[in-house]
């Protein structure tokens, strides 16, 4: 199916039915009215909500992203076996035919981890000390610990997780999601990116929608200033002018529309209105003074404490805080996809010190979400992902022959990452890597099968949810993938 | 004659001609053989292995494998025997079923070694392959216009093919637009900006017959049609002005090429050689700099520098982006499906894909000296006053040169003779580093000589960097030897498979000798706590995301480099320059020590001790990296150079002979010499040298261009995978189109590529060229598939039309302004482009062309259109990129905050969308918003959205707002005074016509709206006249004319063309 195509030919729709519905201001709907406009079925709006091929289990995803690709070794894979042979040299075999971004093979040696896991939940999954507060909501999770992927430097490996191949110009999950089921959301973008600390290896390209149109890219919401780029007026145009400004171009383009029977035209008014509603819906969508003081606290939206190293500085702990709060707002308001990005996990030296850091700034606020959704009653419904874009050495990094070992360096080939919500079956761990961390060995989910299952729990088909590109349908699972039926409910 | 050979041994399709008396009979001998044993899985029905044997062509394919099923003349070397005969005992064929008898298989391998003589012609229906029959791989002869019934309609050739389809329909065309649609319509497909005021009103009025054509020539002459047309092109080529990936570099010379391309449109240079110059500009015989500028085509892909890449992996990247870019724009296919597979759907082979990828496969990247033909005339012009000036000059210092030299020259030079006699200051190798490290992590050997040798693999590139601790002060030089090695390639001294280095650039950093080393030295010492400092120290900077610091070091400044030997175009002072293409290299003269010396510019050290760090890049690539060294540093007065002193080696032979026995020549010689160093004399001509100090510098443009860097092998990546090599190939181009490439003597090259895509045969690039023409005029081609001429793409809706503007193309000998000024004369062109409801089901996207279409403008042209309207646009033409005015939070997006987004000044705020840098992995928000593309691999179409962001960019941000209180200020300015008039002229200005009845009350009365808000809220006014100094009344006024402009700046159809 191709939602665009499918959706031009069968458009024959009510120009109130789809989001133009919000046209809201009377002036305009008397003036189509008059103007005999709504007899006209033409309009085509790419984000109407669409239905997927069958009946889905989630509606939303949050999608916590991970950029520099977090230690599974430390945080969510324990291997008593690595601890006991730190300091090893790992077995030549291995190493053959294995790249490397920066580690010397000649002289490199296996490095356990110095973290403590525990049993959490009824479940019993593991999880390591950094991570006390995802423990307690361990039995809505299913970890998969044996994620696999080619890419093995971060923009590549970050567009492979965010798009399903390791090059540029693909659309990102979020755009492929809107595209194949509009948006459910009146006033908000039905995509929206929030942001912490300093930028990823990937940029923008992370949430954008490829060659899909710019209406299915991520719109960032930005942390300080105007929510959206350009959501307030100019200084000197009151809400009452700007209003009035917009009816006087709806006006003005109906009596074009009257003239020249362009389709588009409507799409132009109705797109004029939804910008209108953003501009309230998204400062009243930043303003958490409705939230209670206990769920702000149980976010830890107040925190002071900085990120350390190159995590990101002062108030990048309350930052997350305040987007993963944010994320729980934007899905109860119907926007179909939200990206979590922070982007400082490329631990090549000072692992531990800095790992500590990150996890303490994403563990307190993504156990408050989870619990928050599911009191919500929202957690059904909405999908949850942790991932990076892959996972780190069980060796120590030597670059340069370097002795002394404080990181670990990038690795594709066994690592973790979670889902929970939206139709996943929590409290069980998915596959396993071997004794030492390596490989992948168990029941391995590449970046392109996990990205099928995905695209199931919200009722598609990945083979059937393309768009014609180059001579080419496309489509988020490239040439591969498969559903992984343990991760379904 | 080598790669001769090779190419011989791997042409499969003509078997070898002077085997004709080859006794075996192909037909009647060996097919029946494949046909009995070979046929059940690869011929028509199945391709085991991706692979068919019932007709030749198919042999051209080969397998998945990628090798060559045989080789002509060689049955040892020709898998197919080695199948048949069971040679492999894993790879026996057939594998089930009936093997090939003995008198079979030597009947095959007598075939074999008889030159495998194969008549492709008795192939008949076997060969048959209904994809080679496709439409877009042949082209007819130039369809003649067919017959209307309609007469009076048609204005061009073009029109009838319309017509006679829209009869064949039974739809009338829709009448011409109106003078006002047809002006703004013009402006916008050939300038991209608009027409003013005035020239609407002059249009409207002017009733002459040729009115139209003389707006049409008025907008071809302007220099913004290449900026319009060029953007086009912009598109096809990715530009873009950084790297890409994470690190995003910026491209500082980018633009270059972007100019060159604006002018290329303005000048109309024509399609044919437009396409030579970018693709093999290099390789043209006597190559302009502006020819070797074009070849900037293909440095648009992207480079990954992320730490840790492999940089075969990226170039690789690149050179695959380069064939598949050239496949889209030129073929219209999609060859770049045949990187893992024969192609699904076209007949295009692997073989042939990796054949065309052979072409690229030999570059290298350099950025070129390039001034524009502005600069250099600039440059000429100064330089020719600057030696009037020196002439002037030296007239006076002239006759006291002379003077001097008479006086008193003799008797200088005397005294410095016996100064010098007994003061030779010998060279002084320096101890043992402190530290030493590669970037490549390979080892670093200390020599008992104080030499330092290089082990362990070769790679690529390296930059070495030495740290060493001396108690040596008052440096005037160091020097660096070049050293023999027995475990290096050739004795070396460089780590090439020739002995040959390169050393791209020499640094030197002094600080005082650490405080810990001193005490070492000194015999105090802790060495356990230091080793654990450093150690921590030396990760930290070891780690991707850490530039160095805030080091104490300073950078040692060396001049006048001397060797004792340099390659040409190596010479020694360029490793002195930060370019790693260039630097010291020793070709001609490899497996001897070389030495080169460089001169501090004051003296270096410290007396409590000198920390000294040498930084050797050798980036040259290719393992020209550097094998064996020694460095030695002196403290002999200035001018220190190579010849173990101060002196040149001439000199200080010469003065070791005495006075009395030197020869005539001699004495000159050393009389010169000294000349250049006598003090008095350099007093004398200090106004003539202070002249020569300003003396006027070449620009310093630089473009970024491609050359040849020495054939390389190309082999095909089986399933894609570089690391995976498969059969060796040669180039070549694609077997479905016209004739072959071919070369009477060696290998074709990018230049006969080039001219292979523009030859008269080519049945596809002609109509993929005009196609995208009349997309850019009509919004739609007529195959809309633009990137896809192949079996998958959309076939064309006026087939015969497209071959006829195809042949009109050539005809006009690819001049890219006659093909426009045809098609916007045609009376399919002018037509109205009201939807037309009566149509809608029938033709619900006006394929039929029963009127004009009507899309939304293109990023860059929303922002032109605004800043025209306004009046604040500057026209000026080319030039390195700018950067509008962007939140700061927008650049953090980039990687680390390595993005620098420093806004630009003056009038480059307003320059055209064009001129906008473009840094890939955080474009300008407006661009992105309005459907450009990413620049990160060809766009032959744009996507034209239409989205709430859109809406509150036009609507707030300040780059728009500026045009809408522009706007009000111009219609202040030379507007009229009264207020409808003022109106009339606003919708002028920015819709380019007149307000209907209707509009005009519905503004006005909005207008006189806006006056009382404003007069009531004055504060309000102040802030969006931004001229507090002006009277209330006025502020009002332009208070109100701003969101008035803002209104029609906003509407549907100021960003559409219609």
């Amino acid at each position: 199916m191709d939602p665009i195509q499918e959706h031009i030919t069968r458009t024959r729709r009510n120009f109130l039915a789809t989001t133009a519905n919000g046209l809201g201001l009377l002036a305009v709907s008397d003036l189509f009215n008059q103007e005999g406009l709504l007899a006209n079925e033409s309009l085509v709006n790419p984000l109407a909500p669409k239905k997927p091929h069958f009946a889905p289990k989630a509606k939303n995803c949050i999608f916590i992203f991970m950029a520099g690709a977090p230690s599974q070794i430390d945080l969510f894979d324990p291997k008593p076996k690595l601890n006991e042979l730190n300091g090893k040299a790992l077995p030549k075999e291995m190493l053959k035919d294995v790249r490397f971004a920066f580690i010397k093979k000649e002289t490199v040696k296996l490095m356990g981890s110095k973290r403590v896991f525990t049993k959490h939940g009824q479940c019993g999954m593991e999880f390591s000390d950094l991570l006390p507060h995802l423990g307690t909501v361990a039995d809505d999770i299913c970890l998969i610990r044996s994620m696999h992927t080619e890419a093995f430097n971060h923009h590549p490996g970050q567009l492979m997780m965010n798009t399903g191949v390791a090059r540029f110009g693909l659309p990102s999950v979020g755009s492929w999601l809107n595209y194949g089921l509009g948006s459910e959301s009146r006033n908000l973008p039905g995509y929206v990116v929030l942001h912490a600390g300093r930028g990823s290896s990937g940029g923008a390209s992370n949430w954008s929608s490829g060659f899909l149109p710019s209406t299915y890219a991520g719109v960032l919401f930005r942390t300080k200033g105007d929510a959206v780029l350009n959501l307030s007026n100019p200084q000197g145009i009151s809400p009452h002018m700007q209003r009035h400004s917009l009816d006087l171009m709806s006006k003005l383009n109906a009596r074009r529309f009257e003239q020249i029977r362009d389709p588009e035209i409507n799409s132009r008014i109705a797109s004029y209105e939804l910008a209108y509603r953003m501009q309230s819906a998204a400062p009243e969508l930043m303003d958490l003074k409705n939230e209670s003081k206990a769920t702000l606290e149980e976010y830890g939206v107040h925190r002071t404490e900085g990120v350390t190293g190159r995590g990101g500085g002062s108030g990048v702990m309350a930052d997350y805080s305040r987007n993963c709060l944010l994320a729980r707002r934007l899905v109860e308001r119907g926007v179909r996809f939200v990206n979590l990005m922070h982007a400082s996990w490329d631990h090549h030296s000072n692992l531990d010190r800095e790992l500590a850091s990150n996890a303490k700034m994403c563990d307190q606020p993504i156990a408050a979400l989870i619990n928050d959704l599911k009191r919500r009653g929202l957690f059904e419904e909405t999908l949850v992902v942790w991932a990076g874009e892959f996972g780190r050495t069980p060796l120590g990094e030597n670059r340069g022959g370097n002795p002394k070992t404080t990181g670990r360096d990038h690795h594709p080939y066994g690592f973790s990452i979670w889902m929970a919500g939206g139709g996943v079956k929590g409290g069980q761990v998915i596959g396993a890597t071997d004794e030492v961390g390596w490989h992948a060995t168990e029941d391995r989910v590449h970046v392109n099968d996990f990205h099928a299952t995905l695209l199931h729990l919200f009722g598609f088909n990945h083979l059937k949810l393309t768009h014609r590109f180059n001579g080419r349908d496309f489509r988020l699972t490239d040439v591969a993938g498969e559903v992984n039926p343990r991760i379904l409910a | 004659m080598k790669t001769l050979a090779v190419s011989t041994l791997f042409l499969l399709v003509a078997p070898a001609q002077s085997q004709e008396s080859a006794p075996i009979d192909f037909a009647r001998q060996v097919r029946p053989l494949f046909q009995k044993h070979c046929y059940k899985c690869h011929s028509s029905k199945e391709q085991k292995g991706g692979f068919r044997i019932d007709a030749h062509r198919f042999i051209e394919f080969g397998g998945s494998s990628g090798k060559p099923i045989y080789v002509a003349g060689k049955s040892p070397e020709s898998r197919l025997f080695k199948f048949i005969s069971g040679a492999d005992p894993e790879k026996v064929m057939p594998p089930k079923g009936d093997r090939l008898t003995a008198a079979e298989i030597a009947l095959v391998k007598a075939w074999l070694d008889h030159g495998a003589v194969w008549p492709a012609e008795a192939d008949g229906e076997l060969a048959k392959d209904p994809r080679f029959d496709h439409w877009a791989f042949h082209l007819g002869a130039q369809p003649k216009p067919p017959a209307t019934m309609h007469k009076g309609w048609s204005r061009k050739p073009i029109d009838p093919f319309i017509l006679a389809r829209l009869e064949k329909e039974g739809v009338k065309p829709s009448p011409e637009a109106d003078r006002f649609t047809l002006l703004r319509r013009l402006s916008l497909d050939i300038t991209g900006l608009l027409p003013s005021p005035e020239e609407v009103d002059a249009f409207a009025n002017d009733k002459s017959s040729d009115a139209y054509s003389k707006v049409v020539d008025r907008l071809l002459r302007s220099p913004h049609f290449g900026e319009r047309w060029g953007r086009h092109w912009l598109d096809l080529a990715r530009y873009a002005d950084s790297d890409g990936y994470e690190k995003d570099r910026p491209r500082p010379n980018a633009w270059r090429w972007r100019d060159w391309v604006i002018k290329a449109f303005n000048d109309d240079l024509p399609f044919d050689q437009f396409t030579i110059q970018q693709l093999a500009g290099d390789l043209l015989p006597n190559a302009t700099i502006e020819n070797r500028v074009a070849t900037g085509f293909h440095r648009n892909t992207l480079t990954n520098r992320e730490g840790g890449i492999d940089p075969e992996e990226d170039r690789v990247k690149q050179t695959v982006d380069r064939t598949n870019t050239t496949g889209t724009v030129w073929l219209g296919l999609t060859i770049g499906c045949a990187q893992c597979h024969s192609h699904k759907y076209d007949p295009i082979s692997r073989r042939e894909y990796y054949r065309f990828y052979s072409f690229f496969n030999s570059l290298s990247q350099t950025d070129i000296p390039a001034p524009t033909p502005a600069q250099q005339a600039e440059y000429d012009r100064a330089k020719k006053a600057y030696e009037t000036k020196r002439a002037e000059i030296a007239a006076k210092v002239t006759p006291l040169i002379k003077k001097y030299e008479m006086e008193k020259l003799a008797a200088a030079q005397a005294s410095w003779e016996k100064k010098m006699a007994n003061k030779i200051v010998d060279w002084r190798v320096l101890e043992e580093a402190t530290k030493t490290s590669t970037t490549s992590g390979v080892k670093i050997k200390f020599m008992k000589d104080g030499s330092y040798l290089l082990t362990g693999a070769s790679p690529d590139r390296d930059t070495y960097t030495i740290t060493i601790d001396t108690e040596l002060a008052g440096i005037t030089g160091f020097r660096i030897e070049a050293l023999t090695d027995k475990t290096l390639p050739k004795k070396g001294p460089g780590r090439s498979g020739n002995g040959n280095f390169v050393l791209s650039n020499l640094s030197v950093t002094v600080q005082p000798m650490p405080d810990k080393i001193r005490k070492e030295r000194e015999g105090l010492k802790n060495p356990a706590a230091a080793a654990e400092d450093e150690t921590e120290q030396e990760l930290d900077l070891a780690d991707e995301e850490l530039e160095t610091g805030n080091s104490p070091a300073r950078k040692v400044k060396l001049q006048n480099a001397s060797a004792d030997f340099s390659q040409r175009n190596f010479q020694v002072e360029k490793a002195l320059s930060s370019s790693d293409k260039e630097g010291w290299a020793i070709a001609g003269q490899m497996g001897k020590p070389h030495t080169a010396v460089f001169e501090t510019a004051e003296d270096i050290g410290f007396k409590k001790g000198t920390r000294l760090t040498f930084k050797l890049v050798c980036n040259y690539g290719g393992q020209h990296t550097l094998g064996r060294f020694r460095i030695s540093a002196i403290s002999a007065p200035r001018p220190v150079r190579y010849g173990k002193a101060k002196l040149p080696p001439n000199i200080a032979n010469l003065l070791k002979v005495l006075d009395a026995k030197r020869t005539d020549a001699q004495k000159a010689e050393l009389a010169k010499y000294y000349r250049s160093i006598d003090s008095g004399l350099n007093k004398i001509r200090r106004p003539l040298s202070a002249h020569e100090k300003i003396a006027p510098k070449a620009s310093g443009t630089k473009a970024q261009a491609l050359a040849e860097s020495g054939y390389r092998q190309t082999r095909i990546h089986i399933r894609g995978d570089f690391l995976n090599k498969g059969a060796k190939v040669d180039r070549g181009t694609f077997g479905v189109l016209h004739k072959r490439l071919e070369k009477k003597e060696g290998m074709p090259n990018r230049l006969d590529l080039a001219r292979w895509l523009v030859d008269a045969k080519n049945p596809i690039t002609p109509r993929v060229a005009a196609n995208r023409i009349w997309q850019h005029l009509f919004g739609v081609g007529f195959v809309k598939t633009t990137d896809d001429f192949g079996l998958r793409g959309e076939r064309p809706t006026h087939p015969q039309l497209l071959d006829w503007l195809a042949h009109e193309y050539l005809n006009l000998k690819w001049s890219r302004k006659e093909m426009i000024r045809l098609i916007v004369h045609s009376a399919a062109y002018r037509q109205q482009s009201r939807t037309r409801p009566e149509l809608l089901e029938r033709d619900p996207n006006n394929r039929l062309l029963a009127r004009q279409n009507r899309f939304r403008l293109e990023a860059e042209t929303v922002r032109d259109v605004s800043l025209a309207a306004s009046g604040l646009l500057a026209p000026r033409v080319g030039g390195p990129s700018i950067r509008p005015p962007m939140p700061g939070d927008i650049a953090k997006l980039g990687y680390a905050n390595s993005v620098r987004w420093a806004e630009s000044k003056g009038e480059d705020r307003y320059r055209r969308g064009l001129y906008i840098f473009f840094q890939r992995t955080v474009p300008y928000p407006m661009l992105i918003a309005f459907d450009s593309p990413d620049s990160n691999v060809t766009c032959t179409r744009r996507e034209r959205s239409n989205t709430p962001i859109q809406a509150l960019t036009l609507l707030n941000d300040i780059a728009f707002f500026e045009c809408a209180r522009g706007l009000a200020n111009r219609i202040v300015k030379d507007g009229p005074k009264e207020k409808v008039e003022r109106i009339r002229y606003a919708f002028k200005a920015s819709i380019s016509r007149e307000p209907t009845k209707e509009e005009l009350q519905d503004f006005t009365s909005w207008f006189e709206f806006a006056e009382k808000e404003y007069a009531k809220d004055t504060a309000a006014a102040v802030k969006l006249s931004g001229q507090p100094k002006l009277p209330v009344e006025e502020q009002v006024q332009l208070a109100a004319l701003t969101v008035a402009s803002r209104v029609l700046l906003n509407l549907d159809q100021f960003i559409t063309r219609e």
